[in-house]
């Protein structure tokens, strides 16, 4: 019996079957059960309706255990419909495309109203396949098409002899359902018991009471919630103290803006749907160059056309949050997949050189701590914070310990000239300081003007072209990088020892693969730790390098295609990497890095690239 | 000029650079835009403080280094953009935008006609001269006024009248000037900024460099102030009123088209202060998610 450790995964055809409210459903239900939920593997398709769309949820005890590989333990296909005259449909792609990625002795629960699937191959190898037509019965029996979600629920439930007795599905139907009535929360748990019923008998014919997973509450489990990292990064943002964020729709950014529209006016900010992705930038800078906390969000293509803007906040030195959750490009690229693809772009991104901090956070709980920073660090060094998210953690949720969020706090300090910082002496907008940074009074204050000026200039914000001012004014702007670097840097997280062994290397969204790896890695006798950035420039050399220089392999795993990240520390640590590189558009999985890891420890690779028609290519060169 | 007034005058000076360090061609009609605005943000009585001079590229643009108040100066065709953000975030700010024909009807025409659409409460002097001045005299989106025998192609299409798109895309404040009566373009901008919306201003700002054909003579041959039978208000007379002008080859000086403002006028400053942001808790929010 296995319990309260395993992978699920929810498919059928976008938009119809539901498979996001089901795996959401699923996802919020376990966590409020005390169990930690990891649905960060989200796959749908760049159109609205007809493809197919999956959740892997990972559901375990432990907090913070990765996704894992692809193996799966139990299946549940929402698709209903055979069309043996269309196989090319989308109709049983859960089962085509997932059912082989089943663990022997797995479950397969579909939804038979179209007819039975052929699941001998599955069941000899000792799948336990339950056929339950729900559909057929919210049609015919319930006179409700959509509670077929809750059948398929409460049959995935029984399986997983979870909530036998309604308590975690009623309360949470009656909190959702509750305002439309009495009827409605009947009707839905109506349903479920119908799947329940039916998986029932089934395994009553088969003389079984378990199919050998199950699921059991937590008992005194920390309250948690189920959350997406777009989600926890504007709550972050908002506590910050942003009150003006702008956006254009585009995957997988457009879930700020729409957690923005509905929430942050009830902080007493405002939310701009640009007509375009300039628009929205340059109206954020407009509303900081005003004094208030502003921040864009965006992906890999709408940066692209930011880019100009970028330069603008560098040099006027007005306080930006980028948000770019990086989906795989380049150009239009897989808007539904993620990448790490654009780290060269927010580093060097733009004609000319500006000061700029790029954050990156490496889980969804980390959307929400490390917002706090980026905000902080805008207002503080008046240039452009990015923070990279990407597909997976932005539209990904996972159970986050509510202790993580902390109510109550107080926004970040500002760093804003008052009048009487600037009485006695006239106020400069760019004032020569040995921090780099200039006194900044809002317009409408008194105590001076503003001239914000993106054309090179003097301290007073007049043009210049005088060869010694701008050199003054350029040396200005980039001693905030040394600022921050003594001052606001934050060293690499560091699991496991280094210099015993080799070192792996991630940033982002990767890091849970790597732990995951790090543990079978050591299984298997080899001795690794792990490095993970979450403070990505200016690169910080000076905590990065003792970590790295140790002598022993340096492994940098990345979702792209040169190994970006992998070139920063080759260029500011002297130190030569190895590495692992993955760009297809899914997951880094564990058992893929410690093969790779296999490659150059044994055979010498210098990178591995994954997930192609070949699992592994290698590249060997001696000038590693 | 009463000393008081010249005195309030000078204020516009400071903070300024000095007429001497003025990069305009002599006879330039932005000297004129620039005493029309110093006179009617002396009029209105404002501080350089609560001013924002929004500025678009080109040579238009310097003007807002040659009077006193805050200034931003970005990218080319943003200026209306960063606008927006500044009066959504602290509607107090007094936000002038004062940009070209080239900023404001070729790279930046998308900018143009949203700020219509979404009508925020600041006032764009457009000063239009017909030419790319700074980079030498290319056509701008306005060449080819004034020339009946422009032959349309795709290299060189028709111009665009600014008071038309405003008209169409929602501007609720519109109004055409020209820098050969800056007393009177300074009453339009006294009225645009008064005005609760997005007010236009088109102010015909000859270069007297590299537009041979739109010249001071040229425009005062050819405008013609708006009568006074004319009903701003209706928007169906701004159109009778833009169509006659055309008809007769004239450029009607004067407010085109004054709407009330649609929307409340409500707005408030954003939360900036640590006081103001102090009383923000996310409980709530998550709360929301359990």
């Amino acid at each position: 019996m296995t319990v309260n450790q395993m992978k699920l995964l929810i498919g059928g055809v976008q938009l119809r079957d539901g498979v996001s409210t089901v795996a959401d459903l699923v996802g919020r239900i376990l966590t409020r059960a005390g169990l930690h939920v990891l649905g960060v593997e989200r796959n749908f398709a760049s159109t609205i309706y007809g493809a197919h769309q999956y959740d892997p949820l990972v559901v375990s005890a432990r907090p913070l255990v990765s996704w894992g590989d692809r193996a799966i333990d139990v299946l549940a296909g929402l698709e209903y419909d055979s069309n043996p005259d269309a196989p090319q449909q989308p109709n049983r792609d859960t089962i085509r495309q997932h059912a082989g990625d089943l663990v022997d002795g797995g479950v397969l629960l579909y939804d038979s109203s179209g007819g039975p699937v052929e699941t001998g191959a599955l069941q000899a190898r000792g799948v336990q396949v339950f056929a339950i037509p729900a559909r057929d019965i919210a049609l015919r029996e319930l006179k409700k098409e959509v509670v077929k979600n809750l059948i398929m629920t409460g049959a995935l439930f029984r399986l997983l002899e979870f909530d036998q007795d309604e308590r975690w599905l009623r309360r949470f139907l009656e909190e959702r359902f509750g305002r439309k009535g009495a009827a409605v929360v009947d009707l839905n748990l109506e349903a479920a018991r119908r799947g329940r019923a039916l998986v029932e008998r089934i395994l009553e014919d088969r003389r079984q009471s378990s199919v050998g997973y199950r699921i059991e509450a937590v008992r005194d489990a920390a309250p948690a919630v189920y959350v997406s990292g777009n989600e926890a990064l504007s709550i972050g943002a908002i506590e910050a103290g942003v009150r003006f964020y702008a956006g254009y729709p585009i995957t997988p950014a457009s879930g700020i803006l729409e957690y923005m529209e509905t929430y942050l006016p009830g902080y007493g900010g405002r939310v701009l749907q640009g007509a375009n992705e300039r628009e929205s930038i340059r109206a954020a800078l407009g509303a900081s160059v005003a004094g208030v906390l502003s921040m864009v969000g965006t992906s890999g293509p709408g940066l692209s056309l930011k880019v100009e803007e970028i330069g603008v906040s560098g040099t006027t030195e007005t306080p930006l949050v980028i948000v770019d959750a990086m989906r795989a490009g380049p150009s239009t690229g897989m808007p539904t997949k993620a990448e790490q693809g654009d780290l060269t772009l927010v580093t060097g991104g733009g004609h000319g050189e500006i000061p700029r901090i790029v954050l990156a956070p490496s889980t969804i709980d980390e959307c929400y701590t490390l917002m706090r920073d980026a905000v902080r660090l805008s207002d503080r060094y008046q240039c452009p914070v990015f923070f990279l998210t990407d597909l997976n953690l932005s539209e990904g949720r996972m159970t986050v310990p509510e202790s993580v969020f902390r109510p109550g706090r107080a926004s970040i300090a500002r760093h804003v000239a008052a009048e009487h910082d600037v009485r006695g002496e006239r106020y400069l907008r760019y004032r020569l300081t040995d921090s780099g940074i200039s006194p900044r009074l809002i317009p409408g204050q008194r105590g001076g003007i503003s001239k914000i000026s993106s054309t090179e200039h003097d301290e007073f914000g007049f043009v210049t072209t005088d060869p010694a001012m701008r050199v003054a004014q350029m040396d200005k702007r980039m001693r905030k990088l040394h600022t921050y670097l003594r001052e606001d840097a934050k060293a690499p997280q560091v699991y496991g020892e280094v210099g015993r062994g080799l070192t792996l290397v991630g940033w982002g969204g990767t890091k849970l693969a790597l732990l995951d790896a790090r543990e079978r890695l050591r299984r298997d006798g080899i001795e690794a730790a792990v490095v993970h950035f979450t403070h990505l420039w200016p690169f910080p050399t000076h905590l990065a390098k003792p970590l790295l220089d140790t002598g022993g392999p340096v492994v940098v795993c990345e979702h792209n295609y040169f190994g970006q990240f992998a070139d920063l520390i080759q260029a500011h640590c002297l130190v030569p990497t190895r590495r692992v590189l993955k760009y297809n558009g899914r997951t880094l999985y564990p058992s893929e890095v410690v093969r790779a890891v296999r490659e150059v420890t044994h055979n010498g690779a210098v990178a591995v690239r994954l997930g192609g028609k070949d699992p592994v290519m290698v590249e060997v060169s001696i000038d590693a | 000029m009463p000393e008081a007034v010249q005195a309030t005058k000078a204020i516009w000076d400071q903070n300024a650079a000095p007429r001497h360090r003025i990069q305009w061609c002599p006879g330039c009609g932005d000297y004129a835009v620039l005493n029309a605005v110093k006179a009617a943000v002396t009029s209105l009585e404002l501080t350089p403080a609560e001013l924002l001079l929004v500025a678009g590229i080109g040579c238009s643009g310097q003007i807002r280094n040659y009077l006193n108040g805050n200034a931003f100066y970005g990218t080319h065709g943003g200026a209306l953009a960063y606008a927006l953000g500044a009066k959504m975030a602290n509607p107090e700010l007094t936000v002038l935008v004062m940009a070209g024909d080239g900023d404001t009807l070729a790279i930046g025409i998308e900018n143009f006609v949203h700020a219509c659409r979404r009508d925020p409460d600041i006032t764009l002097v457009l000063m239009n001269n017909g030419v790319y001045g700074l980079t030498k005299g290319q056509d701008s989106p306005s060449a080819g006024l004034g020339q009946p025998d422009w032959k349309p192609s795709e290299e060189h299409p028709p111009f665009i009248d600014p008071v038309e798109v405003a008209l169409t895309c929602g501007a609720t404040f519109i109004a055409q000037g020209f820098s050969g009566d800056p007393k009177h373009a300074a009453q339009l901008i006294v009225e645009g900024v008064r005005h609760r919306g997005f007010a236009v201003i088109n102010d015909f700002s000859p270069c007297v460099t590299y537009n041979k054909v739109n010249t001071y003579d040229w425009f005062r041959a050819h405008v013609e102030t708006v009568p006074a039978s004319h009903d701003p208000s209706s928007k169906a007379a701004a159109w009778d009123l833009v169509r006659d002008f055309q008809r007769r080859g004239k450029l009607p000086t004067g407010i085109v088209y004054r709407a009330a403002r649609a929307k409340g006028d409500g707005a408030k400053r954003l939360p900036t202060w640590p006081d103001e942001l102090a009383r923000a808790d996310v409980e709530p929010l998550v709360k929301r998610l359990r």
